[in-house]
């Protein structure tokens, strides 16, 4: 075994938080990946074996595993009777916004949401909308005008609406066209170890994702970052089909549950507290050997690790697992604050720490995973 | 044939009803089938968790599938009080039904499920509490897999089992798991007892069914089955259900239900199975309620299914009745299809001098013929 190999397993690659940025700043809401898989392919091209865009639009990169998605050969390891699993890793590259359905007579923007976003965190909010990025506000009147009993309401989805400004309809349809997408308008900052940004749903993933395939990994490895899964898990249902992987991982940014006068039960995940691992959710029952796996290699290495809520939310890992005759799958998560909202927050510790997991989890499932 | 006789349902059935097996943790009960089933055939698990044996016969593929899950709870957090945590339902029950049932680990860990009572109304999904009087943090290695080091009481995403303990009031079985042990119950009586079979039969006791016919999903792939049957319990007087079948007076033959209508050559072939077995057979139809059924017809390019179902009597705990008579008449039915008995009489002329492949081959240009 060569010295340099050696070295390779001891570090794992460095997370690359310029692609963060970069991929955090972009717009890219379900359905509208454009240019958040080109930020993805200008990062990972010179480190994959093959890299294509499939029919769904998931860009799928391939590492130690032929043309034909076939495992490649690898030293001695089909020899010994026991092949190194084909591992997926699955981070999606669409954020939740909203959608342009109509431009009214006097210049509003009508919108519908796409992915889960809350009401009540939505009216005075700036969005980007369009590939120009005009940008508009969810126009709510201001409190002189409002009646007292109306300003404890909600306002329901469907009565909001984006104002760029134009006084007409004419005018708004030169900057924008029913069916343009509109993103939180955030930007990009630090704050100590803190990182503030839009969509680290999932562009976190999508960074630890490039990230890791920045060196060779110890496995054969297709990464998929997928499309669509804000709306249905829909990307990976079909990447899933066609990689028809040994197992998978998944890689998410995840809600926190810190909040004013929450006990320490109810903060959990927190940020900062290293790499998050589900048990159960919406989706999954994540494979209790890979669940296992993790958490030994995350002991060993000095890597904190800690549990997602079980039972909600869900990722694209429930569709892998579900895939063919089924895919052991489990999820590692950075826990963000303030998901699904216009900034959330993670700790650069955690991000860090779950490549460190995720990569020496990999060389651990090379040298130990077995098939039942 | 004496109640005590081991292959009796009397007996099997209180085995099952007793294994450990809530949502994606029924090694209890793949561990009791596998006992019960000991010489059947050979087992194979898959990576859902579902349990495979096959009977070989020299007919069509046929898939005979019970969910062998239970419903079960989930810790979703810890309370500051170190026996005490919040929970979650794993599967198919209304919190309500919780209160008051005894939950029990793996390793037999204890406890009763409470709730916090916030208002006289039914308790909400988060409102659910586990009771434990564990207040010491347990010895090291107590706890099943990865133990090694001492932990606290309880851990977040623990999973435990419902009351598990069979009660036999008069002609009914009175437990918290019949449904799906009774199902799975039926069929391995139905193995056992069939000498011949006519069909190449795979028997798959399947996972996760509760969180979604899960493991109907991936083991149907699998199998790649031409017919199946599904087996599974219908609960009388369930709100949207439409109740025209009384408890003790047969088993169910599901016309129509969540995600599933009844194919006509398949109803065709329960019947006449009943018919020859000389059991009685009620239809089932309901809604908001389903089987294995809708992900098992759905597989691969679709798959001809009959559901069966055995009545039972939901109590508005966790407890369910069953008349004995019913499951004794299910496994009697199952087994007089297993036999053949519901062929048509004209399609079986012939086929004993061919081969399997040849008898395969030949019923999949029937059954495309069929189609048609």
């Amino acid at each position: 075994m060569s010295a340099r190999r050696t070295t390779r397993r001891r570090t794992a690659p460095r997370f690359r938080e310029d692609l963060l940025e970069a991929l955090s700043n972009a717009a890219g809401v379900s359905g509208d990946e454009e240019r958040v898989r080109a930020l993805v392919v200008d990062a990972v091209r010179d480190h994959v074996d093959s890299l294509e865009v499939d029919a769904m639009g998931n860009l799928v990169a391939r590492i130690g595993l032929d043309s034909a998605g076939a495992r490649a050969r690898r030293n001695g390891s089909a020899s010994r009777g026991r092949r190194a699993p084909h591992v997926m890793l699955c981070a999606h590259m669409d954020e939740v916004g909203v959608m342009v359905i109509a431009i009214e007579k006097e210049g509003r923007l009508k919108i519908r949401r796409a992915g889960g976003i809350d009401p009540r965190i939505m009216p005075g909010q700036v969005f980007r909308v369009g590939a120009p990025g005009v940008r508009g506000v969810v126009g709510i009147l201001p409190p002189h005008l409002v009646c007292h009993p109306d300003e404890e309401k909600v306002i329901p989805f469907d009565d909001l609406y984006l104002d760029i400004g134009a006084a007409s309809r004419e005018e708004a349809s030169e900057h924008v066209a029913v069916g343009d997408y509109a993103v939180f308008d955030t930007t990009y900052e630090r704050w100590g170890r803190t990182r503030k940004g839009k969509a680290f749903d999932d562009r976190a993933g999508c960074a630890v994702l490039a990230s890791l395939v920045q060196e060779r990994p110890p496995v054969p490895v297709t990464a998929v970052w997928s499309v669509q899964e804000e709306v249905g898990l829909r990307g990976a249902t079909a990447a899933a089909r066609r990689v028809a992987p040994d197992l998978a991982l998944v890689l998410e940014g995840t809600a926190s549950g810190e909040a004013p006068g929450a006990s320490e039960g109810e903060s959990a995940p927190r940020m900062g507290a290293g790499p998050t691992l589900t048990v159960h959710d919406r989706t999954l029952m994540a494979d209790v050997r890979l669940v296992e796996l993790m958490r030994k290699v995350g002991a060993e290495r000095k890597i904190p690790t800690q549990w997602k809520r079980p039972g909600v939310g869900g990722t694209d890992a429930g569709k892998i697992s579900l895939s063919g005759a089924g895919v052991p799958s489990a999820v590692v998560s950075i826990a963000c604050r303030y998901i699904h909202a216009p900034a959330a927050y993670l700790d650069a510790r955690d991000a860090q720490r779950t490549v460190d997991l995720v990569w020496h989890s990999l060389h651990a499932l090379g040298k130990e995973w077995s098939e039942r | 044939m004496s109640p005590a006789a081991p292959d009796s349902l009397e007996s099997m059935l209180p085995q099952l009803l007793s294994a450990f097996g809530p949502p994606g943790r029924e090694a209890g009960v793949r561990a009791a089938l596998r006992r019960l089933l000991r010489g059947a055939g050979p087992f194979q698990q898959d990576v859902t968790g579902n349990l495979h044996v096959r009977r070989e016969g020299s007919g069509r593929r046929l898939l005979l599938a019970a969910h062998m899950d239970a419903p079960g709870i989930i810790v979703t957090r810890l309370e500051p009080d170190p026996g005490k945590a919040r929970i979650a339902v794993l599967g198919g029950r209304k919190p309500s039904e919780l209160v008051g049932a005894m939950a029990r680990f793996e390793d037999n860990r204890t406890g009763v499920v409470t709730w916090e009572r916030k208002d006289g109304a039914d308790p909400e999904a988060d409102q659910l509490l586990l009771e434990t009087g564990l207040g010491k943090p347990r010895r090291a290695g107590s706890r099943a897999k990865g133990g090694g080091r001492p932990g606290p009481a309880l851990e977040v995403g623990e999973v435990a089992a419902l009351d598990e303990r069979p009660v036999r009031l008069g002609d009914y079985w009175c437990a918290a798991n019949l449904d799906n042990r009774a199902g799975c119950a039926a069929v391995v009586r139905a193995l056992t007892r069939s000498r011949r079979v006519r069909y190449d039969v795979h028997a798959v006791f399947t996972a996760q069914s509760d969180l979604g016919a899960r493991g109907a999903t991936t083991g149907a792939y699998g199998v790649e089955p031409e017919l199946a049957v599904v087996v599974d319990v219908a609960h009388w007087g369930e709100p949207k259900e439409t109740s025209g079948f009384t408890p003790g007076e047969g088993p169910c033959v599901a016309l129509k239900e969540q995600g599933f209508l009844a194919h006509p050559e398949m109803l065709e072939v329960v019947r006449k199975a009943a018919r020859s077995a000389r059991v009685p057979l009620q239809y089932l139809i309901r809604e908001g309620e389903g089987s294995d059924a809708r992900a098992v017809r759905a597989a691969r390019t679709g798959v001809p299914t009959a559901v069966i179902a055995i009545p039972a009597r939901r109590t508005g705990g966790v407890w369910s009745l069953m008349h004995a008579r019913d499951l004794e008449q299910t496994a009697e039915l199952i087994a007089a299809i297993l036999a053949g008995s519901g062929e048509a009489r004209v399609s079986s002329a012939g086929r004993a001098n061919r081969t399997a492949g040849a008898a395969r081959a030949a019923s999949k240009r029937t059954k495309r013929g069929g189609r048609r």
